[in-house]
């Protein structure tokens, strides 16, 4: 009976440290942030009750902190699903811009008669080109092993290129300035969810698609398999699951959802695919699948922090004399430390494998 | 110099009431130990018996919570492995701690080289000189400018001992010295630990193998739960004296083999059958050379040969994990040469792994995945398209109890079990899907005595229901013990072929190690 009740006590203890490890990273850069608001002479407390004021004070904040969780709900799950597999995919960036452009040149290139149809066939034309995207790294990856973190990293810049030059040139709007496409058909639009603010349907496909992937990782052979490649290839390999396989099944379903985030955001949000399209949300996607550590819950909270850090920030600043910086402070601050529990992992099984 | 401190001790080193707890662990209760000058002792003892803490209490690595450890007759506080080394007492761990990348003298004398001249350089001739003094001195020939990665193990654990003799080790503490070694190099080490008992030299050794205990020690004490539970002359016990006290008053109960009910269904055709198969080799041991070889149906097959002659390789072809260059595998009569892994599988393919931890068991993730891994596409627990989270479940938790695996839940980590019931985790999921063929490498290696018996008893268990096995492994007395028919492999090729009614000890060693048939 002892024995029971000592592995009963070990297995709180260890849903504590599970606990507390996800909220860290969290915790810490609040620590470190009121350091830094003690320095300049502002009382942490206060900047912070405004921030959480800004970020969820009203329906209309609420609305502009899930606006601005929304993409970040695509590009965290298709970090997620790579990173569970152990396949180190930086990429999502790319893959989230490139399918942004597809999807807007469905929206102003096609005949606007199209009507309802616009709306699924960009986020269709989104979701094939961004998975052919990330298909090639993946592909390379499985078949020469060429690492992926290089080749995924790379490939942001050239999807950032080529965007760049399209909408620069071919794709160039000729009403508006430059470095923005046209405007997307009015059909083609995402519905608002709550007119005045920017909360879209994207919000909802958002949601969907988290629905989805916790039931895929849990509830698919492809994706217990695909957990089990992440624990340990040699042994996946030697119980018949096929490494190849599953390495490019999740860069492609990882392609898929970042094309689908893109065309969310393209039609829902901006209305058009403009330079500087992503301020960076395939990255934020990665802080939030580690902050998440890869489960559909955590995502959805990594994706909301996020948003209220992003929605907070910007005005923030108007009413009061809070330097934006401390926002961006918070933000890094996660970021760093849910990397550095990213990288106690990996020691961590370093070790194990001596 | 230093062989003449402590002389006329009686203890050499020894223990006193030693205790060490680790948590609620006692892993050493009240232990007591005596070696003498020039006596070469054994200790025997299950896994979790407390050899390795008492060990490392004796290096200094760890410090008793009570009791006290004896060095040439007094008390002396070990307080770390330098202190120890110090005292004189050297220890070689199960894996050799030489640098592959650099060479044998390099090695020797690294960490105390011997320098000359007012820039303080290494002086490598005296370097090779003490080297090969030591060497001949042991009787033994060391090619000092090869690598030590390049250089065959009982080579390399040389190397060891006289680095360790050549800082004043005057008592050698050596962890299971055998594992690694073929039979005739065991007999080599065994004349050099004589040898070296001769000039003066103390040795404490750590082993499973009772033979060789009887052997070479002057005498045995075995552990038990942390205790000291027997010791005494080698010359005033017998194996099968130690043998209870190692197991605890136990009976074994050996089986012997049952009679090969196999031998009707003969005629058959064979479960498997390789011919003419070649492969490349991995990292630098020898790559297949055209391997001939059946096992018929219901036979346990065992496949001898020293670590490195193409045991690896031939067993990654046949569970298709590696791609032949050339020849032909049948499984079952059908041409899987090429197949998948999972082709084979479900062409009734099962495999235990040598690699428990990288690649038998993914130690990280739960008890429950490791048990149905692989069969996740199956039913019941995929049914339709869709894993069934409750038959998941059950089908781990009827597979482990099956053979009887302990486990406190089924989300625990595989890695929080004990090494015998990993491995039995590893048979329950190999087992479960009833394959035609079982191929299994290394069994029952880093399992206690007692696990043994049961992984024995598994595969026993297997051939009853007419399934076939391939059995791999570098303990010749399990191959021998168990298998119908024994495949002798040296050099990538089958050298010999023995049935287990005639199969010799000596005879098998001859051929692993020669690579010629005998005639038996």
């Amino acid at each position: 009976m002892p024995e029971a009740a000592a592995a009963l006590r070990e297995r709180g203890i260890e849903r504590l440290e599970k606990g507390i490890g996800l909220v860290f990273p969290f915790i810490a850069a609040l620590l470190v942030a009121s350091l830094v608001l003690l320095v300049i002479g502002k009382n942490p407390l206060l900047v912070f009750s405004l921030i959480a004021q800004e970020a969820f004070g009203s329906p209309n904040r609420i609305a502009a902190t899930l606006s601005a969780a929304t993409p970040l709900l695509f590009t965290g799950v298709a970090t997620a699903i790579c990173f569970r597999a152990g396949v180190f995919n930086v990429g999502v960036e790319g893959a989230f811009v490139v399918g942004g452009l597809g999807a807007a040149f469905v929206g102003f290139a096609l005949p606007s008669s199209l009507g309802l149809l616009l709306v699924p066939t960009g986020f269709a034309l989104a979701a094939a080109v961004s998975a052919l995207w990330l298909a090639v790294p993946g592909y390379l990856l499985a078949r020469y092993e060429i690492e992926e973190v290089v080749s995924t990293l790379m490939l942001n810049f050239v999807a950032l290129g080529i965007t760049g030059y399209l909408v620069n040139g071919p794709l160039l709007s000729e009403k508006s300035g430059n470095n923005v496409t046209p405007l997307i058909h009015e059909s083609a639009e995402l519905a608002r969810l709550i007119p005045p603010s920017t909360l879209h349907a994207g919000f909802l496909i958002g949601l969907f698609v988290l629905a989805a992937y916790g039931f895929w990782i849990r509830r698919t052979p492809a994706g217990v398999e695909s957990a089990i490649v992440g624990q340990n290839r040699r042994f996946a390999r030697a119980v018949g699951i096929s490494i190849p396989g599953t390495i490019i099944l999740v860069m492609v379903i990882s392609g898929v959802v970042s094309g689908l985030g893109g065309a969310s955001h393209a039609l829902g949000q901006l209305h058009r695919f403009a330079e500087g399209f992503s301020p960076g949300y395939g990255f934020t996607g990665m802080a939030v699948a580690l902050l998440g550590r890869n489960t559909a819950v955590g995502i959805l909270f990594g994706s909301i922090l996020f948003g209220a850090l992003a929605s907070a920030g910007t005005t923030v600043q108007l009413f009061s004399d809070i330097p934006l910086d401390i926002v961006n402070i918070i933000e890094g601050t996660v970021m760093i430390f849910a990397v550095v529990e990213l990288g106690r992992i990996a020691l961590f099984r370093r070790k194990a494998v001596k | 110099m230093d062989r003449e401190r402590g002389d006329g001790a009686s203890v050499r080193l020894g223990a006193v009431g030693l205790c060490k707890a680790y948590g609620s662990v006692q892993a050493n209760r009240n232990v007591s130990l005596a070696v003498k000058p020039q006596e070469i002792h054994a200790i025997v003892g299950e896994n979790g018996a407390g050899k390795s803490t008492l060990m490392r209490l004796l290096q200094g690595v760890e410090q008793p919570d009570a009791g006290e450890i004896i060095v040439d007759d007094a008390p002396c506080r070990m307080s770390s492995p330098r202190q120890a080394f110090a005292s004189g007492i050297g220890m070689i761990h199960q894996e050799f701690m030489l640098a592959p990348d650099l060479t044998l003298l390099e090695n020797l004398v690294l960490g105390d080289e011997p320098v000359a001249g007012p820039l303080a350089r290494i002086d490598w001739n005296a370097a090779r000189d003490s080297g090969g003094a030591h060497a001949a001195q042991a009787g033994i020939e060391v090619d000092w400018d090869r690598k030590a990665g390049t250089t065959p193990v009982h080579i390399q654990q040389y190397v060891e001992i006289i680095r360790l003799l050549r800082r004043g080790t005057r008592v050698l503490i050596m962890d299971e010295p055998t594992s690694v070694l073929a039979p005739k190099q065991v007999e080599d080490l065994f004349d050099l630990l004589r040898k070296l008992r001769g000039a003066g030299t103390t040795v404490l050794f750590i082993s499973h193998k009772l033979k060789e205990v009887m052997a070479l020690a002057d005498r045995v004490t075995v552990m038990r739960r942390g205790e000291v539970a027997f010791t005494s002359s080698v010359d005033d016990s017998t194996v099968s004296e130690v043998a209870h006290h190692v197991v605890g008053g136990l009976d074994l109960g050996r089986r012997t083999p049952t009679t090969r009910k196999s031998s009707s269904r003969a005629v058959e055709e064979p479960a498997l059958e390789v011919a003419g198969l070649y492969a490349p080799a991995i990292d630098r041991s020898h790559p297949l050379n055209g391997i001939d070889m059946f096992v018929r149906a219901g036979e346990i097959v065992g496949l001898a040969g020293v670590s490195g002659n193409g045991q690896s390789e031939l067993v990654e072809c046949l569970v298709g994990l590696r791609k032949p260059s050339s020849g032909q595998i049948l499984l079952g009569g059908m041409d899987i040469t090429y197949a998948t892994n999972r082709q084979r599988r479900d062409e009734g393919l099962g495999y235990v792994s040598a690699d428990r931890r990288h690649e038998g068991l993914a130690l990280d993730a739960s008890i429950e995945i490791n048990a149905i891994a692989g069969s996740q596409r199956r039913k019941p627990i995929q049914r339709g398209k869709i894993v069934n989270l409750g038959a998941m479940r059950r089908t781990a938790a009827d597979r482990l109890t099956k053979l009887d695996v302990r486990f406190g839940s089924l989300r625990d980590a595989v890695r929080s079990l004990s090494g015998g019931n990993q491995q039995r985790t590893v048979f329950a999921r190999e087992t479960a899907t009833d394959p035609t063929l079982l191929v299994v490498s290394q069994p029952t290696r880093g399992v206690d005595l007692r696990g043994i018996a049961a992984i024995h008893a598994i595969l026993h268990s297997i051939r009853a229901k007419g399934a076939s096995i391939l059995l791999v492994s570098e303990e010749l007395e399990e191959i021998i013990e168990l298998s119908d028919r024994i495949y002798v492999i040296a050099d990538g090729r089958i050298v010999g072929e023995a049935s287990s009614g005639i199969a010799d000890v000596a005879i098998l060693g001859q051929m692993m190690l020669t690579g010629t048939a005998q005639d038996a």
